[in-house]
């Protein structure tokens, strides 16, 4: 298998030899810094481009194919426009706030984006209590939200980010526990071990076969509802608030709510390939050596972008078929249906642990 | 069909007057079968009288309240009355004297649905009602000067064109008379300083249409919902008492868009029995073809909206996609999609296309296919029934009250089908059922419309294959004129009765033309079916209320 | 009892989303109806009732069929028709000639009052309806070619030449 580490291990070496020590991380970290935010926009433009194709498809529709062919460019233009557009100052908005805003879900976004583990060695955050780490940074989107509904000065976002931020907390707790009962599999948070153990002993999602499959599915639900989209999207429900918490936001700073909507759908979809799916690690099925061995060719990082965009294509299915939820009903998913169903699979996770019924295909 | 239409083209008006010498068909002594005869009730015996034939009569439906002003005589109203259980109309009439300070008392308390009717009057005549608790204009600005509809007001000279934006007032003004006959201001709070309002409109996706409401919340529940209307207010009304009665019927398609068809259907019938034009069978049958087409193209928009309202876009394009079936017939045979332009005083603009009858004996069957994806994706769905079942619920009395006909009201089980009540066209011919659900919530009114669909395809399929040979426009004077007197016909139109009050004083332009609306009462309705509700319900419930703006702002 | 309901409510709910995934899933697959204006001008025929603008048809030899009674004008409700004449000598006696046909589209309402009313069938509807421009004054036309005449009306009717919408009813019959 292809290990990214051999390279960057080599890289950092050549550095040393040049630079001293502080300058060679320095340097290195404005490398990594570069390469996401690269790959995070390159990803926004990717994922909204297919959400509109594959949203037209659902509706009898083509979808863009005026710029470029099929449409290619349309996003590209979609994005300059919003880079000229004005950002427009509200009267009497908390400036500090309503600017602040976006730059937290941004960040947010970005932060949880530098968990994810793209190839074997191609880990940006990685170390013991990384699932922890990746919760915890991806709360932070939340206050986002909430800066954006009450340093607007309007009435529509208020409402919009006090219904996100009942949302959003309320769907940590699925996520948590189902993140619980996985690791309660793995035995382990870092996510390079999780992904390892993948590689060695087969995905997750067979190896805890029930409990695992009803936590990947909670885990979908929760993880829509944590990226507010559809069917939960209603802290933006545009049928009643317009845009919810960012309908006083204008040009790029609307832009990076769009851009964090887009890239958390992706992080979503990539931690449940990463702690279902295998992440980076290829398909292997026990006893058929050549075939694992031909999988094996193909590098993780293509395992990995391809079993996440398998997963956003699922969300994306589910989000074109849905109507809204209503707030109420939302929390009395989350509260009546998704949490004890969770709790109860951490139970049955743990039976499954300890009785040694988890399939193992070494 | 008759040589004479055969070669030459559609020219009525023109062949007629080649050929003077035909007298109209009715003889002038025969009264029209839509003449109203009103009574004329003093102002201080009217609330004692309405009250007395509301309760003894049971005259519990208020149709309409028409404002007029007759010039010496003073300004006033007619009333239509309704009664549920009997089916027998009533028709009082009340004159205020005073030009300069009419006053009439209000019929508010005993019907809802008079509360809107009569700021309606108040806006354009200046009839003041006593013991309205809420006399504000509903249409025009606060800040208008003169009613515009009085036939000695001149709006252009008292009115400039304002640029400044004002405030809407947070109070309104109740009159009361005391036994003196000394008038008194009573003022009422629309909104205090506390309420957290938020203006839903008039740009907003989900009120489809220029349509204002502010709205009270506290946290997500509403607690009043205040309509402003008038955002696309064209006076229709007015424009038609300067117009010939061919020229009104233009304007009838631009009420209701989705209800074109009956409501020029509407017009035409009132013009057609008022001035006694017989129409062939031929035309009666297509009329009643195209009034379904039109009541099912009303339906599968009114479900795609309220899809689009309740998030699920991708049902909303499903709905569109047949829609356009339904729009291309009548492309084909009216030449237009929205403004349809079909029917014609004594008959129809075109023949049937030859293709008609082929295009919508295939759409019958493509229709009933794909209604049922309507209840796999969207209608069954269990998030859409949580989110509509028990919804914005409306009793009985309400919706009568509240003067809300059509689907709505008879989701609340109310039977008020005028195609059932009093038939025209051929309703009477053909079979089907008025659709009746006592819930009253939302999800039976989107079930009502549902189940009318079928019922629509039902009649058109007993009507397109036995379209009878005859003419399709009968010849009519070319300058129409009403016999003196006011007349009144009405349709079921896709959203409910759809009525045309028409005074004629033998001229060739309506004295008085007044439209019952279908959406009016239902935008009324509003504060009563979202009380304590959640924003989000809102539009759930203006979703399958159903009303369309340009219909409520004539 | 209670309980049986929650299930009951979760695997009944869980199936009708699954029928709706299973709708949108096949209509991913149909074919989409989509309509790709401007690409296909070519096969995007109106139907023949449809109203573009009103124009005047005139024949070959640049003859319509305008005798100028202003029928249409005091008709539309819009006012959107001025009709103005001149007088002419033809062989002696003085006759009302049509001198500019003008017609503002910008207030049409293709409401079809002027049309159903004119005694000669001088003017129709046609199926243009790429109406746009970017001046609002180029929607003012005037309808009668220049250096056009009256047809001449002979004193045996014959038959005028019908409307498309009339060549259709005829067919039906």
């Amino acid at each position: 298998m292809f290990d990214l580490q051999n390279w960057t291990t080599a890289l950092h070496e050549w550095m040393l030899g040049i630079l001293p020590e502080w300058a060679a991380i320095l340097i290195e970290s404005v490398l990594v810094a570069l390469i996401i935010i690269t790959l995070y926009a390159v990803f926004a433009i990717v994922l909204i481009y297919l959400e509109r194709k594959i949203c037209a498809f659902f509706q009898c529709r083509l979808g863009p194919n005026r710029v470029g062919k099929w449409g290619l460019l349309q996003v590209f233009s979609d994005v300059f426009k919003m880079l000229q557009k004005e950002i427009i100052r509200m009267r009497k908005s908390d400036r500090f706030l309503h600017d602040l805003a976006p730059y937290l879900v941004v960040t947010a976004s970005m932060l949880t984006f530098a968990c994810l583990p793209w190839n074997k060695g191609g880990h940006i955050i990685d170390f013991n209590i990384g699932i922890f780490f990746m919760l915890a940074v991806s709360s932070i989107g939340v206050v986002g939200i909430l800066l954006a509904g009450l340093g607007s000065n309007s009435k529509y976002p208020m409402i919009g980010a006090m219904r996100a931020g009942a949302q959003l907390i309320s769907y940590e707790i699925s996520i948590g526990l189902t993140m619980l009962t996985m690791v309660a599999l793995t035995g382990t948070m870092q996510i390079s071990e999780i992904v390892q153990q993948q590689y060695d002993n087969g995905w997750n999602i067979i190896r805890g076969h029930i409990p695992a499959l009803i936590a990947f599915i909670v885990y979908l639900i929760a993880g829509n509802a944590e990226c507010n989209r559809g069917p939960f999207d209603l802290p933006e429900g545009e049928s009643e608030l317009t845009a919810g918490y960012h309908t006083e936001y204008s040009g790029m700073h609307f832009g990076y709510y769009y851009l964090a909507e887009y890239l958390n759908l992706f992080i979503a979809a990539g931690i449940a390939s990463t702690i279902f799916l295998g992440g980076w690690a290829p398909l292997h099925i026990a006893g058929l050596d050549g075939f694992n061995g031909v999988m094996d060719l193909i590098p993780g990082f293509v395992w990995f972008v391809g079993k996440t965009f398998f997963v956003v294509l699922l969300l994306m299915w589910e989000r074109w078929t849905f109507p809204r939820l209503r707030i109420d009903h939302i929390l009395s998913l989350e509260w009546k249906y998704l949490m004890p169903i969770s709790l109860f699979n951490l139970l049955l996770m743990a039976l499954v642990v300890v009785l040694g019924l988890g399939i193992n295909i070494n | 069909m008759e040589e004479t239409i055969q070669n030459k083209p559609v020219k009525p008006q023109a062949e007629a007057a080649a050929a003077p010498a035909k007298p109209a068909v009715v003889p002038e002594a025969v009264p029209a079968e839509n003449l109203v005869v009103s009574t004329l009730v003093e102002p201080e015996k009217l609330h004692g009288e309405m009250l007395r034939l509301k309760n003894e009569e049971g005259m519990d439906f208020l149709e309409l309240i028409t404002g007029e002003d007759w010039g010496e005589e003073g300004l006033g109203c007619v009333y239509n009355l309704w009664s549920t259980t009997t089916g027998k109309r009533a028709y009082i009439k009340a004159v205020a004297k005073d030009r300069e300070n009419p006053f009439l008392p209000t019929v508010s308390d005993l019907w809802d649905i008079a509360n809107i009717y009569e700021r309606e009057v108040f806006d354009f005549y200046g009839i003041r009602f006593l013991g309205h608790p809420d006399m504000r204009r509903v249409f025009l600005r606060e800040d208008w000067v003169g009613y515009p509809m009085r036939k000695d007001d001149k709006p252009e000279e008292q009115n400039d064109l304002r640029m400044n934006n004002f405030v809407y007032a947070d109070k309104t003004t109740q009159y009361d008379c005391d036994a003196d006959g000394q008038v008194h201001e009573t003022e009422h709070i629309v909104f205090s300083p506390e309420d957290y309002v938020v203006n839903i409109g008039p740009q907003h996706p989900s009120t489809h249409g220029v349509l204002h409401f502010r709205v009270a919340l506290e946290g997500e529940r509403i607690k009043k919902i205040d309509p402003i209307l008038g955002y696309i207010h064209r006076g229709i009304e007015k424009l038609n008492e300067s117009y010939t009665y061919p020229q009104t019927l233009a304007l009838t398609d631009r009420m209701d868009y989705l209800g074109a068809m009956q409501s020029r259907h509407a017009l035409c019938m009132a013009i057609e029995k008022a001035a006694g034009i017989e129409v062939s069978e031929r035309v009666q049958y297509v009329r009643t073809i195209m009034d379904e087409l039109q009541r099912i193209d009303s339906h599968i928009l009114f479900f795609s909206c309220l899809c689009q309202d309740m998030g699920a876009t991708t049902a909303f394009l499903y709905g569109f996609r047949d829609r356009e079936r339904v729009l291309d017939i009548f492309e084909e045979t009216c030449g237009g999609r929205l403004i349809l332009n079909y029917n014609m005083i004594g008959g129809l603009a075109h023949d049937i296309h030859p293709d008609f009858q082929k295009h919508v004996k295939a759409f019958i069957p493509y229709m009933r296919k794909n209604i049922k994806e309507y209840y796999d994706i969207f209608i069954n769905n269990v998030i859409a029934r949580n989110r509509l079942i028990g919804v914005g619920v409306l009793s009985k009395e309400d919706v009568i009250s509240g003067g809300c006909t059509g689907p709505t009201g008879r989701a609340s089980g109310w039977s008020n089908d005028v195609r059932k009540h009093a038939p025209y066209a051929t309703y009477d011919k053909v079979e089907f059922s008025e659709v009746l659900r006592t819930e009253g919530d939302s999800y039976a009114r989107l079930l009502n419309r549902m189940d009318e669909i079928e019922q629509s395809l039902h009649i058109i399929e007993q009507l397109v294959d036995n379209i009878p040979e005859g003419t399709y426009q009968t010849k009519t004077k070319p300058i129409i004129k009403l016999p003196e007197g006011t007349y009144y016909s009405a349709v079921e139109g896709s959203r409910g009765e759809f009525g045309v009050f028409v005074e004629s004083k033998g001229d060739k332009s309506p004295y008085r033309m007044h439209y019952r609306s279908t959406g009016l009462p239902l935008v009324a309705i509003m504060d009563k079916a979202c009380r304590d509700e959640l924003i989000a319900d809102m539009m759930a419930i203006n979703g399958t209320l159903d009303y369309v703006v340009p219909d409520i702002d004539r | 009892m209670e309980n049986n309901n929650y299930i009951q409510g979760l695997f009944g709910g869980l199936k009708t989303l699954c029928v709706g995934l299973k709708t949108t899933m096949r209509e991913f697959f149909t074919k989409k109806i989509t309509e790709q204006y401007p690409e296909n001008r070519e096969t995007l025929v109106m139907f023949d009732r449809f109203r573009g603008s009103l124009v005047m048809p005139h024949n070959e030899e640049n003859e319509h069929k305008c005798i100028a009674c202003g029928l249409c004008m005091t008709n539309c409700p819009n006012g959107s028709i001025t009709v103005t004449s001149r007088t002419e000598e033809v062989d002696g006696k003085k006759k009302k000639v049509l001198d500019k046909y003008i017609y503002d589209q910008g207030i049409c309402m293709y409401c079809m009052v002027c049309v159903r009313v004119c005694p000669q069938n001088a003017i129709d509807f046609d199926q243009s309806f790429e109406n746009a421009v970017f001046d609002r004054s180029k929607l003012i036309k005037q309808l009668n070619q220049p250096g056009s005449k009256c047809q001449e009306r002979k004193p045996v009717a014959k038959p005028a030449a019908p409307k498309p919408a009339a060549i259709e009813t005829s067919n039906n019959q």
